[in-house]
C-alpha cells in the first residue's frame, strides 16, 4: 500500500467521519467538525494526486463491494492531475464552508452529511478502473450534487426549477455514457479498463466511432459544452456558493477527464474527425460561453458561463492533442495535452476562488445582481482583493495564472502548422482566433465583474450595508489565492507531472515542456516563458517609475477633490455605469448571436390615453441555444406524450395485454431469428 | 557582451520614455502644419508634462487603489514592453524572454488596469470609457494574435528576437503576400490599441465621442502626467514594434557598441518617419462611429487570417 | 435412484405441472382453480425434490419442502379464505372464450419449445430437456392474468407465472441461491396479501370484483 493508496484510504475514512458528524452531532459542533473533516478529506485527495503526479501508481480490486461487478480502482498520473485538483478545491471549500454554512439552511444535517460524500466522489471518479465502478461513482456524484444544489429550495422557488433541469440533464448524460460504455465493454469483451484497452483494437470502426460519440456527448454535457450546457447557468447560481465552487472547479473537469481517458487512452487515439469535433465543440463553447457571460448581470451566472468558456479552451487543447496524435506528431500532441491540463488546474484555482468570493458577497449583501452591487471594495477589502487576484487569473494576462496555460496552448496551436494536412491549416487559425476572441471578451467580462461589482459606490442599501466575511471564509479563500499565486509564478514545478500525465494518456514519454528553475521551456519547439521574471520586471519598473515621479513632482501631500459633475451637482451612485450598460456595446456588436429581447410597457393615465402614467422597460438576453434547440425538442416530446395518452384507455386488461403482447412478440422474434 | 546588451535595454527604455513626448509633439506639429496652423512646437508635450508634474496631486473622492495605481501601471507596463521588444538590438539579456504573445498580453494588462480605474471613479463618463475601451480591446485581440501567428510561421517561433533577426537575414519574406497582409492587419490593430483615428480621436473634448480620454477625465496633476506619458509611450512602443517587425534594417544583431549606436539612430529616424506619415494620414481621416469600429476590426481580422493562410499555402506544406 | 427412473419421474412431475396450468385455464370454477393450483405446487415441490435427490443436495430438498409448504398449502389457504369471504364462486365470461384460450395455450407451448431450443442445446440433461414446460406455464399464467375479469383469477394467473419462472430456474440451474429464493417467495406472499386487500376493498366499494369497472379512473 503505497502513498496513493494510503491517502485514498485516509480520504474515505475522513469522508465517513465527516458524514457521521454531519448526521449525528448537534448544531454547534456539526458544522466545524464536518467542515474540518471535509478539509482533511481534500488534503488526503491532494496528497494522493500529487503522489500520482510524482510517478507512483496504485491499483486495487474489491470484488465484493459492488454486487455483480466488484470495484476496481487504479491511479496513474492522468488521474492524479484531476484528483489533486479536486482535493485542493475540496480542502479550500471545506474550510470556507465552515463559515458559509453558519446561519443558513446549510447547516442542516442533510447538507452537512452529503457534502463530504460529494467531495469523496470527486476524488474517486478519476481512480475508477472499470466501467461499472466508473458509472456507479459518476451516478453517486450526480445524486449527491443534486441534493446539494436544491439545498436552499425553501428560500427561493427558482432553486426547484434549477434542480429539475440539472437532474434531467445529468441523467441524460448518464444514459449516453451508459450506452456508450456498455457498447464498448461488450465489443471489447471485458469491462475493466485494461480489458477495454486491449480489446479496443479488435472492435469495428463503426463501433469505436459510436462509442466515442455517445460517451463523448455524455462527458461534454458534464463539462458544460454547447449545446448541452443549459444546466450550468441554472444550477450554479441557485446552488450554495461553496457547492458551486466544487461543481465548477472540480466536477466539470471530470467531463474532460472522461474524454481524455476514453479517447486517447482506452480507444487508443482515433481518426482525426473525432478530435476535430472535440476542438470545434470547445471553440464554439468558449466563444458562446463568454459572450453570454458578457451580457449576464447575475454574478454567479456570469461565473458559470465563464466556466463553460474555460472548459471550451481546455477541450480545444485536448482536440488539438488528439489531432496531432492522429497525424503522428507525438511531441506536439503531448504539448497540447499539457497545455489543456495546465489550464484545467489554473481554471480550478481561480474559478473556485471567484465562486467563494461571490459567496462572500452573497453572504454579506444577499444580492447576486451586479447592477445593484458596488462599493464593496471599501466595506469588504479582503474579499475584493481576493476577487481581484482571481479575476487576474481569469483574464489570462500576466502576472495571473491563466496566462501561462493560455500561452502554452497558443504555442501548441501555432506550431501545429508543421502537421501536414489542409484541414489542420484551416482549423488551427480559426482555433487561435476563437481563443483570442474569448480571451478578449473574458477581459471585458472580468473588468465588468470586478469594476461594477466592487468598485465605485454602492447602488443599493444592501450593498451599502455589507460587512467583511468571517475568518474561516477568508481562510478558505486565502488558500485558493495562494494556489493561484503559486501557479502564476512557478508553473514550471508542474511540468514534470503534466508530462507524466500525458504519458499516462497514451502519448508516450516525450517531454514537450520542462520546468527548469520555474521557467517553462518547450523542448521540441523553441519557446520559453518565465512568469516570475515578468512579474518581477513589472514590480521593479513600477517602483522605479513611482520613485521617479515622486522625485520630480514638487508637492507630496495628496488632497481629495470632488468628482467632475459638469457643474450640475454631485453625481449619485445610480449614475454610475451598471453591468447592463457596460455590456451594451458588446451586446450591440453581437446582436445577431445573442438576440436580446426588449419590452416597453406604456401605462397611460386612466382619464386620458395621451398622458403617460408609467413606462416600464424590460430587457433580457435569453440563452439563444435554449430557445432554438431545447424549446422545440421539449415541445415535441410533450406532443408525443399527449399523443401517447391514447394508449392509456383505462382498462387494466389493455395494460396487462401490452406487456404480454410485447413479451410474446419478442419471443417469436427470438425463435425466428435463430 | 552583456554590457552592450544591457545598455541596449536601458537605452530602449530611456529612449522610449524620453522620446515619446517628442514623437507626440512632432505628430501634432506635422498635423498642425498640414492644417495650416503654426503649431505649438515639438517640445510642447514635454512642457505640458513638466507643468503637470509640478501641480498638486489630487485624488477624486470615493475612488480607491485602482484609481491611484493605474497611471503607474500604465507607464510600468509600457516600459517593460519597451525593454522586451528588440527596438535597437536582438542580442540583449532579455531577448529570450521577449515573446510576442507576452508583449501583447502586457500591453493588454495596461488597458485593463486603466478600464478598472475608469470604473472606479463611479461616474458615467468613466464607465462609458471603460466599456467602450474593453469592447474595442476584445475585438482587436483576434487580429493581434492571428498576426502574431502569421509572423511566427516563417521563423518557427513567437520569440521576437528570432522573428526580427529572421527578417533581417531574409528580407524577402517581408515583401511576400503574407508579410504585407500581416503588416496591414497589425497597423489597424495598432491604431485601435493606441486610440488614434479612425478608432478614437485623441484630441477630442466632447465626452460622448471619447473612448480613451473618458476613462482619464478625473486625473489631474502628476497622475495626469503619467497617464499622458503612458499613452505617448504606448504609441511610441507600438510604432517601434511595427518598425522592428517590418523594417528591421539597422537593428543590431550583435552586441557591439557601434552597431547599437547606429541602431538607436536608425530607430529614431524610422519611428519619426512613421509617426509623421501617420499624422499626415490622420488629417484626411475622420473618426468612425463606435458601432462601425467592429466592421473595421473585422476587416483587419480578415487580413490577418489571409496572412496566415498565405503563409501556409505559399510556404507549401 | 437410477437414471431411467429419475427421468421418468421428472417427466411425470413436469407433465402434471403443465396439465395443472391447462386445467386452470379450462375450468371457470374458482374453487377448482385454487385446488388445481395447490396440486401444481405439489408438482413443483416434487420436481425440486427429485433434482435434490438425484444430485444428492440437501439444500435442494429443504427448498423443495419450503416450496411445498408455501405454494401447496399457504397460498391456496389464503385464496380459499378470500373465496369464502366473498360471494362469487364462478368466473364470469372471460375476455377470450375458453376454446380460443386453449388454442392460445397450445400456441404458447409451441413457442416455448421453439425459444428454449438453444438453451437446451447448451447442456442436454433430462432436467434441461424439461425446460420448455416451465416457460410454457409462465406464458400461460401471464395469459390468464391478461384475460380474466375476476381479481382472484388474476391472482391465480400471477402465481402460475411465478411457478413457471421458479420451475425454469430449477430445471436450468438446479435452483437459485437461497437468498434469492427466499426473496422471491416473500415477494410473492406479499403480492398475494396486497391483492387480497385490494379485492376486499373492491368488493366493499363495487359489490363485486370485476375489474372492468375500474375503467372510470382513467384520465
Amino acid at each position: 500500500m503505497n502513498t496513493v493508496g494510503a491517502a485514498l484510504a485516509a480520504a474515505v475514512g475522513f469522508a465517513a467521519v465527516a458524514a457521521a458528524a454531519g448526521m449525528w452531532l448537534p448544531l454547534r459542533a456539526r458544522v466545524p467538525v464536518a467542515g474540518a473533516c471535509t478539509a482533511a478529506l481534500g488534503a488526503a485527495g491532494l496528497a494522493a494526486g500529487v503522489a500520482a503526479l510524482g510517478g507512483r501508481t496504485w491499483s486495487a480490486d474489491l470484488p465484493d463491494l459492488l454486487p455483480l461487478a466488484g470495484v476496481h480502482l487504479a491511479v496513474d498520473a492522468l488521474s492524479g492531475v484531476f484528483m489533486a485538483v479536486a482535493g485542493a478545491v475540496v480542502l479550500a471549500v471545506g474550510v470556507y464552508g465552515i463559515g458559509y454554512a453558519g446561519g443558513h439552511d446549510l447547516s442542516s444535517r442533510g447538507v452537512q452529511a452529503v457534502l463530504p460524500g460529494f467531495a469523496l466522489t470527486l476524488i474517486l471518479v478519476p481512480a475508477a478502473a472499470s466501467v461499472s465502478t466508473f458509472l456507479a461513482l459518476w451516478e453517486l456524484m450526480a445524486l449527491t450534487s443534486l441534493a446539494l444544489v436544491v439545498a436552499e429550495h425553501r428560500q427561493r422557488s427558482a432553486v426547484r426549477e434549477a434542480g429539475l433541469w440539472y437532474a434531467v440533464m445529468t441523467h441524460m448524460g448518464l444514459v449516453l455514457l451508459l450506452v456508450g460504455l456498455a457498447w464498448f465493454a461488450a465489443g471489447a469483451g471485458g469491462e475493466s479498463f485494461p480489458a477495454l484497452r486491449a480489446g479496443a483494437a479488435a472492435m469495428s470502426p463503426t463501433a469505436r466511432n459510436s462509442v466515442f460519440v455517445l460517451a463523448g456527448l455524455g462527458f461534454a454535457s458534464k463539462a458544460g459544452m454547447v449545446p448541452l450546457h443549459a444546466w450550468l447557468p441554472r444550477a450554479h447560481p441557485e446552488a450554495p456558493s461553496h457547492v458551486s465552487a466544487l461543481m465548477s472547479a472540480a466536477m466539470v473537469n471530470l467531463g474532460v477527464y472522461g474524454i481524455i481517458r476514453l479517447g486517447l487512452d482506452l480507444l487508443g487515439g482515433g481518426p482525426r474527425w473525432w478530435w476535430w469535433l472535440v476542438l470545434a465543440t470547445g471553440a464554439v463553447s468558449a466563444v458562446y460561453g463568454i459572450l453570454q457571460a458578457a451580457v449576464a448581470t447575475d454574478l454567479k451566472r456570469l461565473l458559470a458561463y465563464s466556466t463553460s468558456e474555460n472548459l471550451g479552451l481546455v477541450l480545444v487543447g485536448v482536440g488539438a492533442a488528439g489531432m496531432f496524435n492522429a497525424a503522428g506528431d507525438r511531441p506536439l500532441a503531448a504539448l497540447a495535452l499539457a497545455a489543456a491540463l495546465l489550464h484545467t488546474v489554473n481554471h480550478a484555482a481561480f474559478k473556485a476562488l471567484l465562486f467563494c468570493a461571490a459567496g462572500s458577497v452573497l453572504h454579506a449583501t444577499g444580492l447576486r445582481d451586479l447592477d445593484k452591487l458596488g462599493g464593496l471594495r471599501a466595506r469588504m477589502p479582503v474579499t475584493a482583493g481576493l476577487f481581484a487576484v482571481a479575476a487576474l487569473g481569469a483574464v489570462a494576462l500576466p502576472p495571473g495564472n491563466g496566462f501561462t496555460s493560455e500561452w502554452l496552448l497558443l504555442q501548441a496551436l501555432m506550431h501545429g502548422l508543421a502537421v501536414p494536412g489542409v484541414s489542420t491549416a484551416i482549423v488551427l487559425p480559426v482555433a487561435v482566433a476563437a481563443i483570442a476572441l474569448s480571451a478578449g471578451l473574458a477581459a471585458a467580462v472580468f473588468v465588468k465583474a470586478l469594476g461594477v461589482g466592487f468598485f465605485a459606490r454602492p447602488r443599493s442599501t444592501q450593498a451599502a450595508g455589507a460587512h467583511e466575511s468571517p475568518p474561516t471564509m477568508l481562510a478558505g479563500m486565502g488558500l485558493l489565492a495562494l494556489a493561484c499565486a503559486a501557479l502564476a509564478l512557478a508553473p514550471g514545478a508542474l511540468a514534470p507531472g503534466l508530462v507524466r500525465a500525458g504519458a499516462a494518456a497514451g502519448l508516450s514519454d516525450v517531454r514537450p515542456v520542462s520546468g527548469e528553475g520555474l521557467q517553462l521551456r518547450l523542448t521540441q519547439v523553441s519557446g520559453s516563458l518565465w512568469p516570475l521574471w515578468i512579474a518581477g520586471a513589472l514590480a521593479v519598473m513600477m517602483a522605479a517609475v513611482s520613485g521617479l515621479t515622486r522625485g520630480l513632482s514638487r508637492r507630496r501631500r495628496r488632497t481629495q477633490a470632488r468628482l467632475w459633475d459638469c457643474g450640475g451637482g454631485a453625481p449619485t451612485p445610480r449614475m454610475a455605469y451598471t453591468a447592463t450598460s457596460f455590456a451594451e456595446p458588446l451586446q450591440r456588436v453581437f446582436d445577431d448571436v445573442l438576440a436580446p429581447e426588449q419590452d416597453v410597457d406604456v401605462t397611460p393615465v386612466r382619464e386620458s390615453a395621451y398622458l403617460v402614467e408609467r413606462v416600464r422597460f424590460h430587457s433580457r438576453v435569453p440563452d439563444r441555444i435554449e430557445h432554438r434547440l431545447y424549446r422545440p425538442v421539449l415541445n415535441g416530446l410533450s406532443n408525443l406524450g399527449i399523443a401517447a395518452r391514447r394508449l392509456a384507455t383505462g382498462s387494466v386488461h389493455a395494460y396487462l395485454g401490452y406487456g404480454f403482447c410485447t413479451l410474446v412478440t419478442l419471443l417469436v422474434v427470438l425463435a425466428v431469428m435463430q | 557582451m552583456s554590457g552592450a546588451g544591457a545598455a541596449a535595454v536601458v537605452a530602449q527604455v530611456v529612449g522610449v520614455i524620453a522620446g515619446a513626448p517628442l514623437l507626440a509633439g512632432l505628430m501634432r506639429q506635422v498635423r498642425a502644419r498640414m492644417e495650416g496652423r503654426a503649431g505649438a512646437g515639438v517640445g510642447q508635450p514635454w512642457r505640458d508634462l513638466r507643468k503637470l508634474l509640478r501641480k498638486e496631486p489630487i485624488t477624486a473622492a470615493g475612488t480607491g487603489p485602482a484609481f491611484r495605481l493605474a497611471p503607474l501601471l500604465l507607464v510600468d507596463t509600457t516600459a517593460v514592453v519597451a525593454a522586451l521588444v528588440p527596438l535597437a538590438s536582438t542580442d540583449t539579456p532579455v531577448s529570450d524572454r521577449a515573446d510576442l504573445i507576452v508583449v501583447v498580453a502586457v500591453l493588454a494588462l495596461g488597458t485593463v488596469v486603466l478600464a478598472l480605474a475608469g470604473l472606479d471613479t463611479g461616474t458615467a463618463f468613466g464607465g462609458m470609457g471603460a466599456s467602450r475601451e474593453m469592447t474595442v480591446a476584445a475585438l482587436v485581440e483576434p487580429t493581434i494574435l492571428l498576426s502574431v501567428f502569421a509572423l511566427s510561421i516563417p521563423s518557427g517561433s513567437t520569440n521576437l528576437a528570432a522573428i526580427v533577426s529572421g527578417a533581417v537575414d531574409d528580407p524577402a519574406r517581408l515583401a511576400s503576400p503574407a508579410g504585407l497582409l500581416a503588416a496591414a492587419a497589425l497597423a489597424v490593430a495598432v491604431l485601435a490599441e493606441t486610440g488614434r483615428l479612425p478608432v478614437d480621436n485623441p484630441s477630442t473634448h466632447l465626452e460622448l465621442t471619447m473612448i480613451h480620454e473618458a476613462m482619464t477625465l478625473e486625473y489631474s496633476g502628476p497622475d495626469l502626467a503619467l497617464v499622458e506619458l503612458g499613452a505617448q509611450m504606448r504609441l511610441t512602443v507600438l510604432l517601434g514594434l511595427l518598425v522592428s517587425l517590418f523594417a528591421p534594417w539597422g537593428i543590431a544583431t550583435t552586441a557591439s557598441w557601434g552597431a547599437l549606436a547606429l541602431a538607436l539612430v536608425l530607430l529614431a529616424v524610422k519611428v519619426t518617419v512613421l509617426g509623421a506619415v501617420l499624422a499626415a494620414a490622420e488629417v484626411f481621416w475622420a473618426k468612425v462611429r463606435l458601432f462601425r469600429v467592429p466592421e473595421l476590426l473585422a476587416g483587419s481580422f480578415l487580413l490577418a487570417l489571409l496572412a496566415v493562410a498565405a503563409s501556409f499555402f505559399l510556404n507549401g506544406k | 435412484m437410477s437414471d431411467s427412473a429419475y427421468t421418468q419421474l421428472l417427466d411425470l412431475a413436469c407433465g402434471a405441472f403443465l396439465l395443472a396450468a391447462v386445467v386452470v385455464l379450462w375450468r371457470r370454477d374458482l374453487a377448482t382453480a385454487v385446488r388445481v393450483f395447490a396440486l401444481q405446487g405439489l408438482a413443483l415441490a416434487a420436481v425440486a425434490a427429485l433434482l435434490g435427490a438425484h444430485e444428492h443436495r440437501w439444500d435442494l430438498l429443504a427448498v423443495a419442502a419450503g416450496i411445498g409448504v408455501l405454494r401447496a398449502w399457504a397460498l391456496p389457504a389464503l385464496m380459499r379464505r378470500a373465496l369464502a369471504a366473498g360471494g362469487e364462486a364462478r368466473e364470469s365470461q372471460p375476455l377470450v372464450n375458453v376454446t380460443a384460450s386453449l388454442l392460445t395455450a397450445a400456441a404458447l407451448t409451441l413457442l416455448a419449445y421453439a425459444v428454449s431450443r438453444p438453451l437446451v442445446a447448451l447442456n442436454p440433461t433430462p432436467a434441461t430437456r424439461a425446460l420448455p414446460v416451465g416457460l410454457a406455464v409462465a406464458l400461460i399464467g401471464f395469459f390468464i392474468l391478461v384475460t380474466r375479469r375476476r381479481a382472484l383469477s388474476q391472482v391465480v394467473g400471477f402465481l402460475l407465472l411465478d411457478n413457471g419462472i421458479t420451475a425454469v430456474a430449477f430445471l436450468a440451474a438446479s435452483g437459485v441461491p437461497l437468498i434469492v429464493e427466499l426473496g422471491v417467495s416473500f415477494d410473492v406472499l406479499l403480492a398475494v396479501l396486497v391483492l387480497r386487500i385490494l379485492t376486499t376493498r373492491m368488493r366493499a366499494v363495487f359489490g363485486h370484483t370485476d375489474i372492468d369497472d375500474l375503467r372510470e379512473l382513467h384520465d
